[in-house]
């Protein structure tokens, strides 16, 4: 099959680029673009590892064909901040002891922006909710859960 | 002064997690590398009579299949020395449905999975045995040539049939557990290539240092030939202990000298790498009216699945502990583990002591309903304490703060009043629960040795040398805590060198709980020897003689005349200059004897953690649905080097229980993936109230235990005890799904 190009916003700069119509956006994430901040651990969107966001929603890349994303934008941990200038979720995650092993950390920070970009003062519940999503084996999501509350409370 | 132990000093590797920046073991790559994957086995048991390679070698993309007959060493290995029966490839026979026949590098795996695919194995199908009880049966077909046993474990304590005679009510139960998967969120993967005349791997592990000594005996190299480089882990729970893909890539790189990559998919992590043992535990306990525990008698069979692993120290782990964190006088524990023809079990989270604890705590809660004595108070009647002796012959003499977890959670249940009564909803019915545990920290009754080095260096910095491997538990953060506080230099002055065989010598596993304890300690030791070295030259520089100095703040003073001192860094620079690195080298091996095979007497650890704790479910009797709404957990860890951490600890222990006492369950042929096999989201998880008890242990970093695995055992005796407060009925097979639950429900009703 003959690869196809598409243009997008990715982390807030345009791309255009090539690729096999059938490839998933975490493939072409991964192995297309070397972003490798976005986690495959089941392929199945069972788990929540490969969240990003499409146009602020939170997604499960593996389940989304890369084509799909023409036209918008694609927000992937790289693109939520960096050393000089990190996010506040991500201070929050920190500070509150909500990573271990750290695996599932970008896609669970990327599913609380998004629920923090549309609603900045969530309640418990619905934090649990937002996170439902994304599998977590090592915390047991209560430090999560206060990362995010508290992330919400400096907003 | 600093002051880096017992606070709450922020993840040294959280910040770059929280960036994705850490590259894990599928992230590893090297332009170039060929993709490697291996061709599996569909039966449970078979012969294989050929394989026949040739059509898939004529693929495109496909630079060269493996089979056993390409392993140049030892086509036998597992990560307990005297029962290495699992093969790399297998050569005359399949033991599992998944176990690896053949190996294909190839540029891509697209053109790799064709290969698999096209590669023809002809197979001869054998019976095989499914269950543990038939597979120790005479005459039974062998699934390894030694027999069907893998091992037995025994210990007797007093005289257990005057024990019963002695008892005003003996219980007699049978509880069974399942098979779990540890379900990483990251799948085992990693890199290798060639580099000078090493073999080099860089992979997800939670054992560098065996991983390398298993890789080097499988190719016939010598250990040094091989370099192992754990990268960034996405947990591991045990399932990451026995080598996975590092015997693959280290197989394609002695033969092909190039970069290859493997990335287990989540189906092949689900099918061929280690689970949790499933227990059959036949109970009989013997107690006065007044709850004092007479005798215990337990008969234990594990089933280990294909192959050994660690199966060897689950079934001893299970005896050992079998009863419970109680003082017995008459101990009869008799455990037998057995291959089947199901996905071998490993190391887990706790090494069959949750099982084991699931069953002694239902038994003590048993008793307690039947005698109507409070469970905390029943527990309390029998729990160990100084002095103590252990079924093993053990006696108990510091550090033992198990009455002291249950008077912590004691205070928790009755400040909030926690106690059975009708839900608000229709049908729904609220209980409270209680589980207790002990765990002995390192390996059974064996040398389980770590090792360190801490150097210093000119400009004030240090560096630490860990062979110990980081799963997200913490122990880079907690041994840089335990060094800072050591040296008295600030945390961040001290750079951390772990998990790279080149650079760092062998600290043992990351199980057993044993990092904070067992390399905690080789860190202490180096810092002395450190000392040694620093005061030798001090003792030329002063002119004074080593055993009149101290060191104290960065400084060395004279005992006698504390204004003669000198910089310790000042001595760095002099003995740099000489060209002598002031390096300490550190080892700690905890005191242990080696059980009696026939009776079990010894003793199998230097410490034991402690743990209590209470959980409040609610019972949906119109669909079985157990939520656990509140839970509170008091850990006896010696001394809490980082609170928050064994917090994090703790709770994410209790997420886990939660998983082995309501939902998982690995059913062979059925479970592939993540939609046959659930384990706690977000929307499952109580509140938690995590308590942290210190009994200091004298032999630890700071009076430091461990509680890793601690964390979770308590939780499943918590909720299905809970289940019993709740409803009346007595779930005795994990996990209390939906069915198991309403089935019991039923019968009660029934009856």
């Amino acid at each position: 099959m003959k690869d196809i190009t598409i243009s997008f916003t990715l982390n807030g700069k345009p791309i255009t680029i090539d690729f096999p119509p059938t490839m998933s956006l975490l493939k072409l994430l991964r192995e297309k673009l070397g972003l490798l901040g976005t986690k495959e651990g089941c392929g199945i969107g069972e788990c929540g590892a490969c969240t990003v966001l499409v146009n602020g929603k939170a997604v499960n890349s593996c389940m989304m064909l890369a084509a799909q994303v023409e036209g918008k934008e694609v927000l992937t941990i790289e693109g939520l901040g960096t050393k000089e200038n990190p996010d506040p979720l991500q201070i929050s995650f920190v500070e509150n002891g909500a990573i271990q092993c750290g695996f599932c950390t970008p896609g669970m920070i990327l599913s609380a922006k998004a629920l923090l970009d549309k609603n900045p003062n969530p309640k418990r519940e619905e934090i649990k909710k937002a996170i439902e999503g994304n599998l977590c084996r090592c915390t047991g999501y209560t430090a999560i859960i206060e990362a995010i509350e508290a992330a919400s409370r400096k907003k | 002064m600093v002051d880096f132990v017992g606070k709450d000093i922020l993840r040294v590797d959280a910040f770059d997690k929280a960036l994705g920046s850490i590259l894990y073991g599928p992230d590893q790559n090297i332009e170039g590398a060929l993709w490697l994957l291996a061709k599996r086995s569909p039966y449970p048991h078979a012969r294989i009579l050929s394989i026949d390679t040739s059509q898939a070698e004529t693929i495109d993309g496909v630079v060269r299949i493996f089979t056993a007959a390409d392993i140049p060493g030892e086509n036998s290995f597992g990560i307990i020395p005297v029962t290495k029966d699992q093969t790399l490839l297998a050569k005359d026979k399949v033991r599992y449905i998944g176990d690896a026949v053949a190996l294909v590098a190839a540029y891509d795996l697209k053109s790799a999975k064709e290969a698999v695919d096209k590669i023809k194995v002809n197979y001869e199908e054998l019976p095989a045995i499914y269950d543990p009880e038939e597979s120790l049966k005479k005459g039974r077909i062998l699934i390894h040539e030694k027999g069907n046993l893998l091992c037995s474990s025994r210990i007797i304590k007093g005289d257990i049939e005057k024990g019963f005679s002695n008892a005003d009510i003996i219980i007699e139960r049978e509880y069974r557990t399942s098979r779990l998967e540890h379900l990483s969120l990251e799948p085992e993967g990693g890199i290798g290539y060639f580099e000078d005349g090493r073999i080099v791997i860089i992979a997800s592990t939670q054992n560098p240092h065996y991983d390398r000594d298993d890789v080097a005996r499988l190719l016939g190299l010598s250990p040094d030939k091989v370099r192992v480089i754990q990268c960034g882990t996405g947990g591991g729970f045990g399932g990451k202990l026995d080598i996975s893909v590092q015997g693959f890539i280290g197989l394609a790189v002695y033969h092909l000298k190039r970069a290859v990559r493997m990335v287990y998919s989540r189906e092949e992590s689900f099918l061929t790498t280690a689970k949790r043992h499933p227990l059959i535990m036949r109970y009989k306990t013997g107690a006065k009216k007044d709850g004092k525990l007479t005798a215990v008698k337990v008969d234990i069979i594990g089933d280990t699945g294909a192959y050994a692993s660690y199966g060897l120290a689950v079934i001893m782990r299970a005896t050992v502990h079998a009863t419970g964190p109680y003082e017995v006088e008459n101990v009869y524990v008799d455990g037998k583990m057995a291959y089947t023809n199901l996905p071998w079990c490993g190391a887990m989270r706790g090494f069959g002591v949750p099982q084991i604890a699931f069953a002694h705590e239902s038994q003590m809660d048993i008793l307690a309903h039947e005698l109507n004595i409070d469970p905390i108070d029943i527990r309390l009647i029998n729990a160990f304490k100084k002095g103590s002796v252990t079924a093993t012959g053990q006696r108990l003499d510091h550090s033992v703060g198990i009455k002291e977890s249950l008077y912590k959670i004691k205070e928790i249940r009755d400040k909030y009043s926690w106690s059975k009564k009708k839900g608000e909803r229709l049908g729904t019915y609220i209980g409270v629960g209680v589980g207790s545990m002990w765990y002995g920290i390192g390996n059974t009754g064996v040398p389980n040795p770590s090792t360190a080095q801490v150097e210093l260096l000119p400009d004030g910095s240090a560096i630490l040398y860990t062979g110990a491997a980081e799963i997200g538990q913490g122990s880079d953060t907690i041994l840089l805590q335990i060094a800072s506080q050591r040296l008295g230099i600030a945390i961040d002055r001290i750079k951390l060198v772990r998990g790279d065989t080149l650079y760092t010598t062998n600290a043992g596993a990351t199980s057993a709980s044993r990092q904070t304890y067992i390399s905690g300690n080789a860190v202490m030791d180096s810092i002395d020897h450190l000392e040694d070295i620093l005061k030798a030259e001090a003792s030329e520089q002063m002119d004074l003689p080593s055993s009149e100095l101290i060191v104290k703040d960065g400084k060395i003073f004279s005992i006698k005349d504390s204004s003669k001192s000198i910089d310790i860094f000042e001595l760095v620079k002099i003995c740099n200059k000489n060209k002598v690195r002031v390096i300490g080298e550190g080892r700690f091996d905890p005191p242990t004897i080696k059980l009696d095979p026939e009776t079990g007497q010894g003793v199998p650890y230097a410490t034991y953690a402690f743990a209590s704790q209470v959980s409040r479910v609610e019972v949906d009797t119109f669909t079985g649905f157990i939520k656990v709404l509140n839970s509170a957990s008091a850990h006896d860890v010696g001394k809490a080097i980082n609170p928050k951490m064994v917090k994090g600890q703790i709770t994410s222990g209790v997420a886990m229980g939660i998983g082995m006492a309501l939902m998982e369950e690995f059913v062979p042929n059925k479970t592939k993936s993540l939609k046959d096999y659930y384990i706690p989201t977000s929307m499952d998880m109580p509140e938690i109230i995590p308590i942290i008890v210190e009994d200091k242990e004298p032999t630890g970093p700071f009076g430091a235990k461990g509680v890793g695995e601690p964390a979770l055992i308590p939780t499943a005796p918590a909720i299905i005890n809970g289940i019993y407060d709740a409803v009346g009925v007595r779930i005795t097979h994990l996990p209390a799904n939906l069915e198991r639950v309403i089935g019991e429900l039923l019968k009660k009703e029934g009856a």
